[in-house]
């Protein structure tokens, strides 16, 4: 048989050069390793949400918000009253649906939890298809005192008894209600960005006294989800929105008569798979994924598999002339052209499926760490059509770098290659190959240069100043609860006691953690319609000195001066006073109040409960500080007023010093004794500022994994290939010696040879490294300057030099040391 | 010029051992053109080997211009190799990508030589080997002739004192091969040491003396009158 014999030969042939081997099928080994890994996160990427029955159909709200003076606000959740106004003018919606997903206390047989609760409305169960294990769903949302619960949670709350028809009471502050079980459902898909653990049904009337929830038309708490039918043109509903918006949203209290409300307020239609994908932060309830990330990575496993291509291909084509004799006696013997190039593809092909089976060991390997790093559940599936496609990836490969050494190898003639014996190595041949190793360091060398940008400008948002000092920050969570609201005082002076403490406050917020809170402002002698929307943050006495955030002037919030703010219900009830405001030195622009020394006692009036109420508050400005980032890097610092709330905060700050770990047990003592009922959580603000970054870490960590392996696969083929040349010069090497050339002569002969391409590949990775990375750069506000990335293009370039003389040195010391006696002996 | 002095040289496998000179005691003075002959592995390749410091003998002495060499490192014979010694091989061994003038110049490339002086010092020499025409071909460009006398070029233009040639006329037809002889003859009057390998009586003859070696011992030496 003929294929046997082809297959005799090509196995032999990898055991009789293990060196030439190893390298191919290792380097082919982790290509396709690597290729595979990035093949799996690729496509959960791309795979969220295209589960659903109806998934073609199911769309998302979003709404943006651009006020003169600001950047746009762009937010993936809608307000409330939104979803019945489509309803009504839209007879295209099919089914619609709110998701506010809220962390309430969950209370069952007297123990406390705090879990993910998420409110909808019953159409819920129509759009997307609930995985029922027992009881029934199609009823659950429609009153507003049942519960369904995901497996996990039914385990946590119920254990091993029957969960369905069992009674649990979730106390969200703001109303505390009974619930009874109606279905347990399978746990969700993780791929998806609804991510439904507990579900109920919104209950407008409890919320009644928190319009902000579900009934006002200027805040957003939820998301809204649709259908339409098959066959509905997205495109045509969507070109009504500016209508609709004019129609339905009330008239914005600033921006003059001529101002509609469509040019301040736009909508759009998105379809539930592209969610992922094209998320902003801004209102998404899970992590997002980033095209673009998903793009680079996709190029990057391309790139690294046609790095261990080029390997074959190089290395096939510079062993060409050693396997000339086999071809040609093949040939003498009767064998034509097409047989050849069979052989030689069968043989390439039997070696990518080698690498092929290292490599699934590999990725089985590195598996658990990666889906570690990524905060994901990625497998292969064996059983399905995943196996055809590695298989199939596999012989493109082999196929992709096995075709031009089968032509090469095809076609020598018998009658040169049998009676010369000499070399049969063309000069295109050789060229070819130093093409290619230009190109594998090119791409090499961008990929390091792209390293390093991504974690330059990593280190740069981890160092920059952000405004405050985070170090020795403890932060205390869950303090809005009722429970905790009332000792709130008690808690601050008690921390405040403590051995360490040097400073506590409390605010609404929690920095490094984004906020969306605007409120419209506006100095004295300004109309309503000459109103400015301004970031707007709570926080308590003493915020900015426990920051360690210097005042430009003026002074922080003081218990002991008597410092006010103005509150809602006071307004609403007609009693009139001036409250204490402290103002970002952006602010002052904003409200025309000149220097920060001028706007020192000067008076501004702010937006108070909702819109329609047309409640103003008055304040007098007492202390100017400099713009903070206290959102994520990634956005511009806004205009922000800082006002005061004496009573109430989210989450408490706490400055210490000594050991944060000591400190942080001393709190939760406290806390434990004090406040029972609800779990102690706490965070180091230098850790929940790092956690911005978790993300942008993980996937700059894979890349550079990604590229440094890239650079092996390489280094592994340019070791090959030296060797491989180092051997063939063998006989020159010998000459040279015998003319009196030193090892070392020798050395820097072999390794110049090798650093010209090098070079070479630094003149063509530089520039495109410098142009897409000075892009990529633009995606942030706050950035490294862009020529660092010269600097980082001059160290990859000597990086690749030293990585190539290393590599190519080893194999030239042992050439060039060897005895020119044996080299020169035979011909 | 060089004196062997009960020089033995073994080859060791892992379990037989194989004596290629056994004992051997030349001496060669400055001037001398001594021809080695022998049946094929009677040592005189490897003869030649140790003469040219690139191999070293497994025990005695060998004084070269009354320096004991026996014991030198490689890099000691180099330095001292590059100086004194010239090399003619059968097989020409001249480097396929390099130009003639190139291949000649590689044997000033290691002395410190500024290429000025190079240049002028490569084409006396191929003028005298009679192939300064060629000197911008390549060697497959030549015939077996002419690459030899690149080679032999190759081997003089460093002014080396001494020559070793190993079968230089073994690849060359008889024409070729007188020619080959005939410039070596000229540079022994000229004052060069020339040692050679060969199997033609004929070239031998060429020699004032021939060492006949067998076994890897001296069997007789004769000298031409």
């Amino acid at each position: 048989m003929l294929y046997t014999n082809y297959l005799i030969s090509a196995w032999r042939n990898i055991f009789k050069h293990p060196l030439f081997s190893a390298i191919n099928i290792l380097g082919l080994a982790i290509g396709l390793a690597s290729c595979i890994l990035i093949a799996l996160f690729v496509r959960d990427e791309i795979s969220y949400d295209s589960f659903w029955q109806k998934a073609e159909n199911i769309y998302r709200t979003h709404i943006t918000f651009s006020v003169p003076g600001r950047d746009p606000m762009y937010i993936a959740m809608t307000p409330g009253p939104v979803m019945e106004a489509i309803k009504r003018d839209y007879p295209q919606v099919e089914y619609a649906a709110r998701i506010s997903i809220q962390e309430p206390t969950v209370i069952v047989d007297n123990k406390y939890f705090v879990d993910f609760i998420t409110l909808t409305d019953p159409d819920f169960t129509k759009i997307f298809e609930l995985n029922l294990i027992s009881g029934d769903v199609s009823q659950a949302l429609t009153g507003t005192s049942s519960i369904i619960l995901n497996e996990t949670l039914a385990q946590k709350y119920f254990g091993g008894t029957t969960a369905v028809g069992q009674t649990l009471t979730i106390d969200f502050d703001v109303f505390k209600k009974d619930y009874v079980v109606a279905a347990v459902i399978e746990d969700m898909q993780k791929n998806s960005m609804v991510q439904a653990e507990a579900i109920i049904a919104i209950d407008e009337p409890a919320w009644i006294d928190q319009p902000y929830m579900f009934d006002a038309w200027f805040s957003t708490n939820s998301q809204l989800f649709f259908t339409t039918p098959s066959g509905t043109s997205i495109e045509d509903l969507a070109s009504t929105l500016p209508d609709f918006v004019n129609r339905n949203f009330p008239k914005l209290p600033f921006g003059g008569e001529d101002i509609k409300t469509s040019d301040m307020i736009s909508m759009e239609f998105m379809n539930i798979q592209d969610l992922h994908l094209n998320g902003n932060d801004d209102g998404e309830y899970h992590e997002t994924g980033n095209k673009n990330t998903v793009i680079v990575f996709a190029t990057v496993a391309a790139l690294i598999l046609f790095i261990a291509a080029i390997n074959f291909m190089n290395l096939s084509t510079a062993r060409a002339s050693s396997r000339a004799k086999e071809v040609s006696l093949r040939k003498v013997m009767g064998a034509s052209r097409k047989d050849l190039i069979v052989q030689f593809l069968g043989e390439s092909i039997l070696l990518t499926l080698l690498g092929l089976l290292i490599a699934l060991t590999l990725v089985e390997l590195v598996l658990p760490i990666y889906n570690d790093v990524l905060v994901k559940e990625l497998a292969i599936a064996y059983t399905s059509n995943d196996i055809f496609m590695i298989v199939g990836l596999a012989i493109f490969v082999g196929i992709l770098g096995g075709a031009y050494p089968a032509f090469i190898l095809s076609h020598f003639r018998p009658a040169e290659t049998l009676k010369a014996n000499k070399s049969a190595e063309t000069k295109t041949s050789v060229k070819l190959r130093y093409g290619l190793v230009i190109m594998q360091f090119s791409v090499s060398i961008a990929l390091f240069v792209s390293t390093a940008v991504v974690y330059g400008q990593m280190l740069y948002a981890k160092n920059k100043d952000l405004g405050y000092n985070k170090e020795n920050v403890l932060i205390v969570k869950e303090i809005y609860r009722d429970v905790v609201q009332e000792k709130l005082h008690f808690l601050v002076d008690e921390i405040g006691r403590m051995p360490g403490a040097v400073s506590v406050s409390w605010s609404n917020f929690m920095p490094g953690n984004s906020n969306n809170n605007n409120q419209i402002a506006r100095t004295e002698g300004q109309s309503t319609e000459d109103g400015v929307l301004l970031g707007s943050r709570t926080i308590g006495y003493n915020y900015f000195s426990t920051y360690e955030i210097p005042m430009i002037t003026g002074r922080d919030y003081s218990r002991e001066r008597g410092d006010r703010s103005v509150s809602t219900k006071d307004l609403r009830e007609g009693n009139f006073y001036t409250g204490s405001m402290i103002v970002n030195q952006s602010a002052l622009g904003r409200l025309n109040l000149g220097t920060p020394e001028e706007a020192i006692g000067k008076v501004i009036y702010v937006g108070a409960g909702q819109p329609e109420e047309n409640l103003t508050a008055t304040y007098e400005v007492i202390g100017v500080v400099p713009d903070i980032h206290f959102d994520s890097l990634k956005l511009t610092i806004r205009p922000e007023i800082y006002e005061l709330e004496p009573n109430y905060g989210s989450v408490l700050s706490a400055r210490f010093t000594g050991n944060p770990n000591a400190f942080a047990s001393q709190v939760q003592a406290l806390w434990e004794q004090e406040i029972p009922s609800i779990p102690f959580d706490y965070d180091f603000v230098t850790d929940a500022v790092a956690k911005q970054y978790n993300a942008e870490q993980g996937q700059a960590n894979m890349f550079a994994a990604f590229s440094g392996l890239a650079i092996l696969i390489a280094c592994l083929g340019l070791y090959g290939l030296a060797s491989f040349t180092a051997d063939r010069r063998t006989k020159e090497i010998g000459i040279r010696k015998v003319m009196g050339a030193s090892v070392f002569d020798v050395v820097k002969l072999l390794v110049w040879q090798f650093s010209k391409p090098v070079l070479i590949a630094n003149l063509i990775a530089w520039p495109v490294s410098y142009y897409a990375m000075s892009i990529w750069l633009e995606n942030f506000v706050y950035r490294i300057e862009a020529f660092f990335i010269i600097g980082f293009c001059l160290i990859a370039g000597i990086v690749a030099l030293l990585i190539a003389w290393g590599t190519v040195a080893s194999n030239s010391m042992r050439v060039a040391s060897a005895n020119p006696v044996n080299a020169l002996r035979y011909e | 010029m060089l004196k062997l002095q009960d020089l033995t040289k073994a080859y060791r496998t892992d379990e037989v051992e194989t004596v290629a000179l056994n004992n051997v005691n030349i001496e060669i003075e400055h001037g001398e053109f001594v021809a080695t002959m022998g049946p094929s592995g009677c040592g005189k390749s490897t003869l030649l080997n140790i003469i040219g410091m690139l191999d070293t003998p497994t025990s005695g002495h060998y004084f070269f211009n009354g320096e004991d060499v026996a014991g030198y490192s490689e890099a000691q014979l180099g330095v001292i190799r590059k100086q004194h010694i010239g090399f003619i091989f059968q097989s020409f061994n001249l480097i396929d990508e390099l130009s003639v003038f190139e291949n000649i110049e590689l044997a000033l490339l290691y002395h410190d030589i500024p290429a000025s002086e190079r240049k002028e010092r490569v084409a006396a020499v191929m003028d005298k080997v009679g192939i300064a025409h060629r000197a911008k071909h390549m060697p497959s460009q030549l015939s077996g002739g002419q690459q030899q006398r690149v080679a032999v070029a190759r081997a003089v233009v460093g002014n080396q004192s001494m020559i070793l040639a190993d079968e230089p006329t073994g690849n060359l037809d008889t024409a070729h091969g007188q020619e080959v002889m005939e410039m070596l003859q000229k540079l022994n009057e000229e004052g060069t040491t020339i040692v050679m390998v060969t199997h033609s009586p004929s070239h031998a003859d060429y020699a004032r003396r021939t060492i006949n070696l067998l076994d890897g011992h001296v069997v007789t030496e004769s000298m031409r009158a």
